[in-house]
């Protein structure tokens, strides 16, 4: 049997830093499991960059940093949180720099930070626009320098805890196949969000299933402010890939179907430049009403035309590239079709500001966790620095907690027959669904019903509606390769059957909070309600497996709220 | 709509059910995908959900989905499924798992070797001492330096492609010397673990095995050079001093015959580079009757063209400075062979044909020393 004293699942950026930090004591057994190798987890995706307080463009201190990462959280982030995370920006920065991450610099050989949405100072570290790449590559590569233990291709099934500690975990084997009780003392969970929920609407990696958040939620424990989901302006039509920002920071134009530049009836000044909640509900609103472009009028157009073949290539190369492979349309010649695409899962494991749950020794970080210091809207260039802050302290915090205690004896082999059996279950089904469709109609309900726009009746009607989809697929969605070796099939199921649980508590705690705050806009509420909602919103799932919701109150230091305005 | 259909033909095993790998065709209609990775999906979800493929960010990122497409190693992510039907004319496109990599079950290969290499390379930063409080000033300039090797995603096409690999199953792959290159640049680096890098470049990664074939700069999805890197590497060795490995042998060799005699000498070349006695070599020259020169025939003007020669190595700093000691032993011997000094011998002819030879050898030299 496997056995740690702490074991890390996910090695994104959260998960690898929180390994670098607790193989530093030798005397700990540290592993680190993940479903795909490490650097092809998602944080490479990431490309803007990692904000922090450095001051070496403007003056700049944490406690603004802090401020505007309150604000842009629509003030429902934990404050005290918040300035940890801010504190400790600078340090992060300067030990990953040590580590070896290849920022570009200023003239003086300084990290250069540039200017970013909701920011008010220059204060985005990065490496062009491959900061998570960077960043990804160089702690994996620190991780190979400390030995650390990896199990790479393993699959999260469920977190075993007695009520009081964590135990363990049991994992899938993807290579060999076969269920294992992988034993620790601590486990922390960096598994990543969960936007995948949105299926073809989103930005993120096919893998970015929340398979920790749907462990933990299973698992009895609470999930944290569900309903906020980030929405980005600009992802290609057909598959939600991002286009970044940059294209209208260089001039870019959006039209809607009859030529009109649209966005001059919802921010005259800043036009295309407006910050991305407005641009987004201002892109959805011309959908909605009918002024969408192509047969199905499903979309809008990015234009670029008109910046020219050489600024296109020289300025946005990455853009053009992923529009003629992703889109097969020429941006020197047409238009993109783009939509806006859920971007980043602001809620998640309801933790602590050290990241722990409830359970003793179990813990979260990343976007997998919900400390929360994003609140209702994350800012630009803050979720590379939380999963290093709260990687670290977690990391931290498991390792005194481990050498504190005592594995408790278990053997695991009633967790692993229970696994074994539920997998065979699967496989013995007869066959009646087919898991693309239902995927497909999941992503859809989301998209149309709990997305950017939102209202009681079409989110109660989304909510039945998955929960039909959730009795379909245990009535019959079987998995249909039986084979044990890397079976793509069996993986894709559980992962859907993950998403399927978080989309039904998604579109649960959006009909809950009946205001407008950050990136959740309800029509039948569209204004902040501090009164009733300033607090976070609270779910867990019962023995029954029906869900209660609850509220938890929002940490307030130093900020009180003031309307957001920008 | 558009009904075109193209054809898969798609390597399959399962070693759990299957003896050996076989070949299965599938059909997908065109406009069903966008790129390589989406057909597989079409077939995955409508004709075979038993095909296994790694997968992850579909966007050319993550590295995770390279596998060999017409006998090309490329991302299924990044390659336009209308493109490839058009550039395959008909013919079903072949799409197997990439080479050199133990294939676990149908386009899925075994990464751990080529992650393992990494490791045994020790391409990672160990901080120069003393680690500043804030940052390592680093200009930007040598930031530029490595940003193609920190472009790899690590997905192994330049490994599945590499002619060197073929050859030599311990050659780490070129991937893996990009690392290297990258980690050697970096001025935060601890120069003793530089120095340690690259001496495990040659000694377990055999870095001298790279033929310079090119093949990984030209199947790189992210535009990284690895063969260039490589031979930046190899310079670097020599330049470090390690005297003792028989690439940098060559090196010298090539630096020294060249400066002493305006050409390389292949039949010195064993002697100076493994310690191999070529007599048994140049008799069986003689033996077939073919003219062998134990030292090439002194060129007129060769004392302008060595001034020429320094002239260059001062411009372009090559990793390696002439030995002059060598130079001297190369000199007393084609006196013995020609009989002559090989200064006043090599001077008379050369106002003559000052012109041509000029140029000849200003491009060779460019040549020669222009990857540094």
């Amino acid at each position: 049997m496997l056995e740690y004293d702490i074991l890390i699942v996910g090695a994104g950026g959260a998960g690898l830093y929180a390994a670098l930090w607790a193989s530093q004591n030798p005397n700990l057994k540290v592993g680190v499991m993940t479903k795909v190798y490490p650097t092809r987890s998602h944080t490479g995706a990431a490309e803007g960059g990692i904000n922090a307080a450095l001051g070496n463009v403007a003056p700049d201190n944490p406690e603004k940093h802090a401020f505007d990462t309150v604000k842009g959280s629509d003030y429902l982030a934990d404050q005290d949180a918040v300035e940890i995370m801010t504190q400790l920006g600078p340090q992060i920065i300067y030990d990953i720099e040590h580590r070896g991450v290849p920022f570009s610099r200023l003239e003086d050989g300084r990290i250069a930070q540039r200017p970013f949405g909701g920011a008010s100072f220059p204060r985005t570290c990065y490496a062009a626009d491959r900061t998570g790449l960077v960043i990804l590559h160089t702690l994996f590569d620190q991780a190979l320098k400390q030995g650390v233990e990896f199990l790479n291709e393993w699959f999260l099934l469920n977190i075993i805890h007695n009520g009081e500690r964590v135990l363990g975990v049991t994992a899938w084997d993807i290579r060999n196949g076969g269920v294992h009780f992988i034993k620790a003392k601590a486990v922390i969970l960096a598994t990543g969000g969960h936007a995948r929920m949105y299926w073809n609407r989103t930005s993120n990696a096919l893998g970015n299933t929340g398979d920790g958040t749907a462990a933990v939620l299973r698992a009895g424990l609470p999930l944290k402010d569900m309903e906020f989901v980030q929405f980005h302006p600009t992802g290609l039509r057909k598959t939600g890939i991002l286009i970044t920002e940059g294209a209208r920071g260089e001039g870019g134009y959006l039209i809607n179907k009859d030529g009109e530049r649209f966005m001059k009836k919802y921010a005259p000044e800043k036009m295309e430049l407006a910050p991305r909640d407005i641009v987004a509900r201002s892109i959805e609103r011309e959908i909605l009403e009918g002024r969408g472009c192509g047969p199905e009028g499903d979309y809008i157009c990015l234009d670029l035309r008109h910046l020219g073949e050489k600024k296109l290539m020289e300025r946005l190369p990455q853009t053009v590239e992923h529009a003629r492979v992703y889109e097969g349309v020429d941006p020197v010649k047409e238009p993109i079709p783009i939509r806006p695409t859920a971007h980043y899962s602001m809620g998640g494991i309801d933790t602590d500001k050290y990241g722990q749950t409830e359970i003793k020794g179990l813990y979260a970080a990343g976007e997998a966790a919900c400390i929360s210091v994003h609140g209702a809207n994350r800012l630009g260039g803050n979720s590379l620095l939380d999963i290093l802050v709260f990687g670290k302290i977690a990391a931290e915090h498991a390792a005194e907690y481990v050498a504190g205690v005592e594995h408790l004896p278990t053997e695991g082999s009633e967790y692993v027959k229970k696994e074994e059996e539920f997998i065979k279950s699967l496989m013995n089904k007869e066959a009646n669904e087919n898991l693309s469709k239902l995927r497909k109609e999941m992503g859809d309900i989301m998209a149309s019903k709990v997305g950017i726009f939102r209202e009681e009746k079409p989110m109660v009607e989304a909510l039945n509606k998955i929960r039909e989809l959730k009795e379909r697929a245990q009535k019959g969605l079987a998995v249909v390769d039986t084979s044990k070796k890397f079976n793509v099939n069996l993986i894709q199921t559980l992962e859907f059957l993950n998403l399927l649980d978080l989309a039904e508590v998604t579109a649960l705690c959006a009909i809950e909070r009946k205001e407008s705050r950050g990136a959740h806009y309800r029509l039948d509420y569209p204004q902040r309600d501090d009164e009733n909602f300033l607090k976070h919103s609270i779910v867990r799932k019962n023995e029954d497996g029906s869900l209660s919701h609850g509220w938890k109150e929002v940490v307030i230091t130093k900020w009180q709220p003031q309307e957001r305005k920008y | 709509m558009n009904q075109e259909k193209a054809v898969l033909k798609i390597y399959r095993y399962n070693p759990e059910v299957d003896k050996e790998p076989y070949y299965r065709e599938y059909e997908v209609p065109v406009d069903k995908a966008q790129t390589l990775l989406d057909a597989l999906f079409y077939i995955q979800e409508n004709l075979d959900p038993s095909l296994s493929f790694r997968f992850f960010c579909r966007s050319a990122v993550c590295g995770s989905c390279a596998m060999k497409v017409n006998g090309i190693s490329r991302l299924a992510c990044k390659t336009p499924f209308k493109n490839l039907v058009e550039n395959s004319q008909g013919r079903p496109i072949v799409v197997e798992p990439i080479n050199f990599l133990p294939v676990i079950k149908d386009l899925v290969v075994d990464h751990d070797p080529a992650f393992n290499s990494l490791k045994e390379l020790g391409t990672w930063l160990e901080p120069k001492k003393p680690i500043p409080e804030k940052e390592y000033r680093v200009p930007p300039e040598e930031v530029k330096q490595y940003e193609h090797p920190t472009n790899c995603i690590l997905c192994f096409a330049c490994y599945g492609s590499c002619e060197a690999v073929m050859d030599d199953p311990k050659y780490a792959g070129p991937y893996a010397f990009s690392r290297v290159y990258r980690y050697v640049l970096d001025s935060r680096n601890d120069e003793e673990h530089k120095k340690e890098m690259v001496k495990k470049a040659m000694e377990v990664g055999d870095i001298w095995s790279c033929v310079q074939c090119q093949k990984c700069i030209y199947v790189c999805p992210k535009g990284v050079r690895p063969a260039e890197d490589i031979q930046n590497v190899r310079g670097i060795a020599a330049e470090y001093g390690f005297k003792d490995y028989p690439g940098v042998k060559k090196l010298q060799h090539f630096v020294d015959w060249i400066y002493a005699t305006g050409q390389i000498n292949r039949l010195a070349l064993p002697e100076e580079v493994y310690g191999v006695d070529p007599t048994p070599l140049i008799n069986k020259f003689r033996e077939r009757g073919a003219e062998v020169w134990e030292v090439p025939k002194p060129l007129p003007g060769l004392l302008e063209f060595r001034d020429l020669i320094l002239e260059v190595m001062k411009e372009k700093k090559p990793h390696l400075d002439i030995d002059f000691h060598h130079v001297r032993k190369i000199d007393k011997r084609v006196e013995e062979v020609f009989k002559a000094d090989v200064c006043t011998k090599v001077t008379q002819h050369f106002e003559e044909k000052k012109e041509s030879f000029f140029q000849r050898f200003w491009k060779k030299l460019g040549e020669f020393f222009g990857t540094s």
